[in-house]
């Protein structure tokens, strides 16, 4: 189960496990943003390269509008996957 | 040893999700230990499913635990030849705009696995994946 709860138009929450199931109903709910945006990961539980992918797409269609997405409160386990993946230097994690 | 098969779809997940976490029980193994085996698990599948398009069969996946920890095989029959052990690794490097989703899975695969084998013969593709515990 994978949920994105919009707190308002600059913050979302992700909620669940973000794997290749939910990868494309996360992107379409992600486009609705269109400035600059906290994304809190305290409640996400789980993610793969798909919802990474995601992650990453959003990022850098807000960087070209000249706005950031933020990702905050990531728990240990899915920070590592970041890590792993060589984007904690690069995405902006908080 | 368990071993199931799965739909060859994403929607599959769930159910191998599900599949990993009795396996766990089963063996008495800590429950945070399904991130790691799920994450290399939907990896593997998901790109049996992508790139082997061919293939109209269902994905076995077996698991099992040995003296060093635990044992995770995908078979995918009647498929084409796709060694994914082979795979260039992403170049972390890059900046984000030349980042793409593409090969990333493969890279956690191998950062997270301890050991990962490739297998093809009789039109079967075979991957073999050793996690310690």
């Amino acid at each position: 189960m994978f949920e994105i709860r919009f707190v308002n138009s600059s913050q979302v929450k992700l909620v669940g496990r973000l794997d290749a199931s939910q990868a494309e109903n996360a992107a379409a709910a992600l486009k609705s943003l269109s400035g600059s945006a906290t994304a809190d990961c305290s409640e996400l539980e789980y993610i793969s390269s798909a919802g990474i992918g995601v992650l990453i797409e959003t990022f850098k269609r807000l960087r070209d509008l000249g706005h950031t997405l933020t990702l905050a409160n990531m728990t240990p386990r899915v920070r590592n996957v970041f890590a792993y993946a060589g984007l904690d230097k690069v995405l902006r994690i908080e | 040893m368990a071993a199931r098969r799965f739909p060859r779809s994403t929607t599959a997940l769930e159910a191998v999700f599900g599949f990993v976490a009795e396996f766990l029980t089963k063996e008495g193994i800590a429950r945070e230990r399904a991130f790691d085996v799920d994450l290399i698990l939907e990896e593997l599948f998901t790109n049996m499913v992508k790139y082997s398009r061919e293939g109209k069969e269902e994905i076995e996946i077996s698991l099992a635990r040995d003296a060093d920890g635990l044992r995770l095989t995908l078979r995918d029959f009647n498929v084409d030849r796709f060694d994914v052990t082979a795979t260039p690794d992403v170049d972390t490097s890059r900046p984000i705009s030349e980042r793409k989703a593409g090969g990333l899975g493969l890279h956690l695969v191998r950062r997270i696995a301890d050991r990962f084998e490739y297998d093809y013969r009789d039109r079967v593709s075979t991957i073999t994946v050793w996690k310690r515990l």
